[in-house]
């Protein structure tokens, strides 16, 4: 029991980087009907800024500054590359996100260098006990963070004009822009949000260790968590991104006792798994909006 | 070459159109004339076509005379991804079903070719076909299974939903890949791929003519037919089945284009092309593993198809030679700009300017000219058409 | 004209692609064998002397980069010294030119191979086992020698390899016996690679333990650092074992030596000679853990050996910082050297001439840096493996980080092992 329970744990910690990832991706989905395959290389940079910055100043000064940073090569992004594109096939723009992410990695890639980097975290590997239970200090960090982040994003999705703005687009774009919405201003937002949301999942996906150029692919697991709790659902991306999580750590845990016979770890798999099932009764997500198709 | 113009051609809804009962007119001086849909469909519509692709196809067929090793194997290379690239605009460009799983198949083809050509005795699974046309055409057909069985799943997803289903696919086909080492060597390791040999002469050893020139005529001729057979199925009544699915499908489907059969259909001839192009892309290198069927293959290959043109079969061949030869043009950079390294462990090296270099391509394409290389090539022969009054 | 301009440069550029490499040279030049010119070096000492290609596949930004950076300096150096004492012959040795990157990656190292085989005369170093399995069928077919960076238990099998050192599987049965005659061990557990080199030394303990009598458990690991290795910690204890064998990179054996520590597990853990790098006497939190647990098994000496091949690979270095892996890329110079050596010898310096002058081999005079009775080809492989392992532990107070703990032994199931039959991975 104690190790189911402590799977559950790192399951949330995992979770919760996912979800934050989630959010990203259903903020910009809300908003442009795109996926944005350029989350992976948002998550890169904040990573890569904050090991640099934690060098000068602290790991606390680095994490705002790297996220602001990010936030704004994010938002430039949108402006260089996706506004122009507006109107034509998501498709093409999601495939134009592909190549934002190549080349946004790749730049951000080659400050990592030869020798392996580290964020600076203060947690490392220590552990802190929970109801007897042993949690990983950086888990319980990362369940807290997407906590109080999810949290300020309730308040400004309620409370400020933007973000009634945002919630009133993303319902129907034109009678917004009819009522003054400015449409442009709520893409740029988004994908700004977007961007500050993957540097934080970086960071907290790169706490615990050293991080190499291939610590990317930890942000295409939210891709199956967005599908799972649907791509206009903020709420079922965060459930679906722990839900994920908590599946993924205990398949890894006892994966060696179901399936003796399966040598690779099959925890990297799960989120398809479980997406693929779910689609097969829900084609929407668990929480998704079915698309209505007008003829 | 015949021209298939005189093909008796099927109709698109069951009524033979009037004039393809009669042999359309050509009149001279006014190329542009077309009298009849057999003609407006026909293989090469224009007399100036047909000996420019004629002569197309011989120049490369004399290029190993003239280039070096080096850029022969990026060119063999080349036409294999071609292949590919063919298959998934089949899917993605024609039916517009958008798949981000190609690797996938492309991984089937690679792993039945090399198990079915592979040494009966060696270290990993070998049934030891050596027929050239055998393992490739197996593979094909193996890949081309794979691609119907995951159909259903696909048909019932649309747009960016179906892409992400695709992923997941490339992502539980390399853990199945991984988890089989009798058949791929598992991860981080590998196996040889299968061995192109035509009678006894084994195609990856120097003879009368070096490795590289034998496998670009190989790789040459197998495309050439790939490429006709994909041309001849986008025109025919399959074709315009795929372009009325991608245009609108409830419409297709209201129309009586039956939605499922021919999503089927789509995917399962993509998948063979697929198979066919991963049979053969590891011949140079005669070795390949698992890790290699990733997510960034299949990119690749998107890339591919919106860089040469979605919806061409020529757009296809373009695509995928510019990509093939974008490591030798990043190589070539240092040479203009000093501060580009060719070591990997210094930064900026021609390594990252070649994977920034195809992001930017992707980008800049999609952006300034989406009909990709196709479309600037449409452009240049527009232009030079209405010449001197082009605008 | 924003059209023209356009075009005109689509023109260009499509000009330019066909331009490249205009112009086919079918001749290899002077005649000679491939990889072998009568001009000077690109960095000759004597520009009168010929040039001797040698390509280098290594890993310089990968798993292995902490081993394949300083073991190609280590070459580097070697090679230096010898053109500097007068060559070869009429030649001298150039490593440089073809030296890539293979960032440990056995698809990339084939597909480098074929870039670079046709100019070599041999390969210097090839780094990885599957990677050097990937090119072994093409460079058999053209009977180039490799000097492997990598010590599976098959090379002794294969003509075209020159292995030096004892092999992963022998050093694993070695530590195998140890636990269990020094320390008393019940019990081992396995943390290894997928792949060939991991397969080699978890089929060596296997081996070991059931000819010992003690519990076996197999705990396949993967590349990454303490996120992937957690569950491989958690397997590892539910194994309960005394003794931990390690075959993976340093991050992942850091990752497992931390992660265990930190659940109170007091036995030791042997690494495979892979797992260690000065690097990580950087991580100053796992320091204590590693210098309380950890253990490398290895045949070579470490950096500040008392024989003349180490003192003379010290000068060498000059201000290079010190790693076992610049050791043994120096060390391995020697067998190359003797190789062309007696090449020459025989007027034959080409590609077949290396290899027959490679069978004949049976030892090399290597002032120390290589273990007692390495490179010796001509023998019954079984005979000529070295079945020897010695044990380094951690101290930060010397050069590269360790020092031998345990000195070299042969544990008996390494000593009755048959090693001709085939590979231990093939058994995996």
């Amino acid at each position: 029991m104690t190790a189911f329970l402590e799977a559950v744990g790192e399951g949330l910690g995992t979770g919760s980087v996912y979800a934050l990832l989630a959010l990203g991706f259903v903020i910009i989905y809300k908003a442009m009907q795109v996926i944005s395959f350029a989350q992976p290389a948002f998550m890169l940079a904040g990573i890569v800024l904050v090991s640099y910055l934690a060098e000068s100043v602290n790991f606390w000064a680095a994490v705002p500054i790297a996220v602001a940073a990010v936030a704004l090569l994010a938002l430039a992004v949108e402006r260089v590359a996706i506004r122009p594109m507006v109107g034509k096939a998501v498709f093409v723009i999601a495939i134009i996100t592909l190549g934002v992410d190549v080349v946004v990695r790749v730049v951000a890639g080659a400050f990592i260098g030869v020798d392996p980097r580290s964020v600076g975290d203060p947690w490392g590997q220590e552990v802190v006990n929970v109801a007897g239970i042993d949690m990983a200090q950086r888990n319980v960090a990362a369940l807290i963070a997407m906590v109080v982040v999810g949290g300020l994003l309730f308040a400004f999705f309620r409370f400020t004009p933007i973000g009634l703005a945002m919630r009133a687009s993303a319902l129907d774009q034109e009678a917004a822009m009819a009522q003054g919405v400015n449409v442009g201003t709520v893409f740029a937002t988004s994908w700004a949000l977007a961007g500050g949301l993957a540097a934080v999942a970086g960071v907290f996906a790169a706490t615990g260790g050293p991080i190499d150029q291939n610590i990317w692919i930890v942000a295409l697991a939210a891709l199956p968590v967005i599908i799972l709790g649907g791509l206009d659902s903020l709420g079922g991306a965060v459930l679906a991104g722990l839900l994920i999580g908590v599946v993924q750590a205990v398949v890894a845990t006892y994966q060696r006792d179901w399936v003796p016979s399966l040598e690779t770890n099959a925890g990297p798999i799960v989120p398809y798994l479980v997406m693929m099932l779910v689609l097969l009764v829900r084609p929407y997500g668990l929480f998704g909006t079915k698309e209505v198709e007008r003829v | 070459m015949t021209t298939p113009t005189d093909e008796k051609t099927t109709s698109f809804s069951g009524h033979q159109l009037e004039e393809t009962t009669r042999r359309p007119r050509r009149i001279w001086g006014r190329p542009g004339l077309v009298t009849a849909y057999a003609q407006d469909m026909a293989f090469f519509d224009t007399r100036a076509k047909l000996v420019a692709v004629c002569a197309l196809v011989a120049i490369a067929a004399l290029m190993p005379l003239q280039l070096e090793d080096d850029i022969l194997k990026l060119l063999a290379t080349g036409f294999v991804l071609a292949i590919g690239a063919i298959g998934l605009n089949l899917v993605t460009g024609y039916a517009g079903q958008v798949s981000l799983g190609h690797a996938f198949f492309v991984g089937v083809g690679a792993v039945t070719a090399a198990v079915l050509n592979g040494d009966p005795d060696g270290r990993r699974l070998g049934y030891g076909i050596t027929f050239l046309p055998a393992w490739m055409l197996g593979a094909g057909l193996v890949a081309a299974v794979c691609g119907a069985i995951v159909a259903p799943l696909a048909t019932r997803l649309r747009g960016l939903y179906l892409a992400i289903v695709t992923l997941g696919l490339v992502f539980i086909g390399q853990y199945i890949f991984a988890e089989w080492r009798e058949g791929t060597g598992g991860r981080g390791v590998g196996r040889d791929a299968a061995v192109p040999t035509l009678g006894d002469v084994d195609l990856t050893v120097n003879g009368a003519y070096t490795e590289e020139q034998k496998l670009y005529w190989l790789m040459l001729v197998i495309l050439v037919i790939f490429a006709v057979l994909a041309r001849n199925l986008v025109r025919s009544k399959v074709g315009r089945a795929f372009a009325a699915v991608r245009d609108r499908d409830i419409a297709a489907g209201v129309m009586g284009v039956q939605l499922g059969r021919y999503k089927l259909l789509a995917f399962t001839i993509s998948s063979f092309y697929a198979g066919v192009c991963g049979s053969l892309l590891y011949a140079a290198d005669g070795h390949f593993s698992p890790d290699e069927f990733n997510l960034g293959m299949s990119v690749l290959f998107i890339a591919m198809i919106l860089i040469g043109g979605a919806g061409t079969i020529s757009g296809s061949i373009m695509g995928a030679m510019l990509l093939a030869l974008l490591p030798r043009i990043a190589s070539e950079l240092p040479g203009f700009f000093p501060f580009i390294s060719d070591r990997s462990t210094e930064h900026p090296n021609i390594f990252e300017v070649e994977t920034a270099l195809y992001g930017v391509l992707i980008i800049a394409f999609l952006l300034f000219e989406p009909r990709g290389l196709y479309g600037i090539w449409h452009r240049i022969r527009t232009y030079w058409k209405s010449f001197p009054f082009s605008y | 004209m924003k059209r023209t301009a356009t075009r005109l440069g689509v023109a260009l550029a499509v000009a330019s692609l066909l331009m490249t490499g205009c112009g086919r040279d079918d001749d290899n030049g002077s005649g000679a064998a491939p990889g072998v010119t009568d001009e000077p070096c690109p960095e000759a000492v004597d520009k009168e002397k010929g040039c001797i290609y040698l390509g280098v596949l290594s890993d310089f930004t990968g798993v292995f980069k902490g081993v394949g950076v300083p073991f190609s300096e280590g070459q580097k150096a070697f090679w230096k010294k010898v053109n500097e004492d007068g060559g070869i012959g009429d030649y001298e040795v150039d490593v440089t030119k073809y030296a890539k990157d293979s960032a440990y990656d056995p698809d990339k190292h084939a597909q480098l191979f074929g870039e670079i085989q046709d100019d070599i005369l041999a390969v210097a170093q090839s780094l990885g086992t599957a990677h050097t399995n990937a090119i072994l069928g093409d460079a058999e077919k053209e009977d180039i020698v490799i000097a492997p960076a990598s010590l599976a238990s098959s090379w002794q099998l294969v003509d075209n390899v020159l292995e030096v050192g004892s092999n992963y599987c022998g050093d694993a049965m070695n530590s195998v016996d140890y636990a269990v005659d020094e320390l008393g061990a019940k019990g081992v557990a396995v943390a290894h690679f997928p792949g060939d080199y991991g397969d080699d030394a978890a089929v060596g303990a296997k081996v070991a333990a059931e000819a010992r009598g003690i519990d076996f458990t197999d705990v396949p690991s993967e590349p990454g650092a303490a996120d992937k290795q957690a569950s491989v910690v958690a397997g590892i204890l539910k194994a309960d074992p005394d003794v931990v064998l390690v075959a993976t990179g340093p991050i992942e054996m850091a990752s497992i030596v931390g992660g265990l520590a930190q659940k109170g597990f007091t036995g030791k853990i042997i690494g495979s000679i892979p797992t260690w790098n000065i690097a990580l006497l950087g991580e100053k939190k796992l320091v204590p853990a590693l210098q309380a647990l950890y253990l490398q098994a290895t045949s070579f000496q470490t950096w500040e050996a008392d024989t003349p091949g180490y003192e003379a690979m010290r000068a060498a270095a000059g201000e290079t910082p010190p790693s076992d892996w610049y050791a043994l890329g120096y060390g391995s110079g020697y067998v190359m050297q003797a190789v062309i050596e007696k090449a020459i010898e025989d007027d034959d310096l080409t590609r077949e001439g290396m290899l027959n002058a490679a069978k004949s081999l049976d030892g090399v005079e290597s002032e120390g840096m290589l273990p007692e009775g390495a490179a010796n080809y001509a023998g019954d492989p079984n005979d000529a493996v070295i079945r020897e392992t010695a044990f380094n532990a951690v101290d930060p107070t010397t050069a590269s980080g360790v020092k031998q703990e345990v000195a070299p032994f042969v544990g008996p199931t390494a000593k009755d092992h048959d090693f001709s039959e085939s590979a231990c991975y093939e058994q995996y």
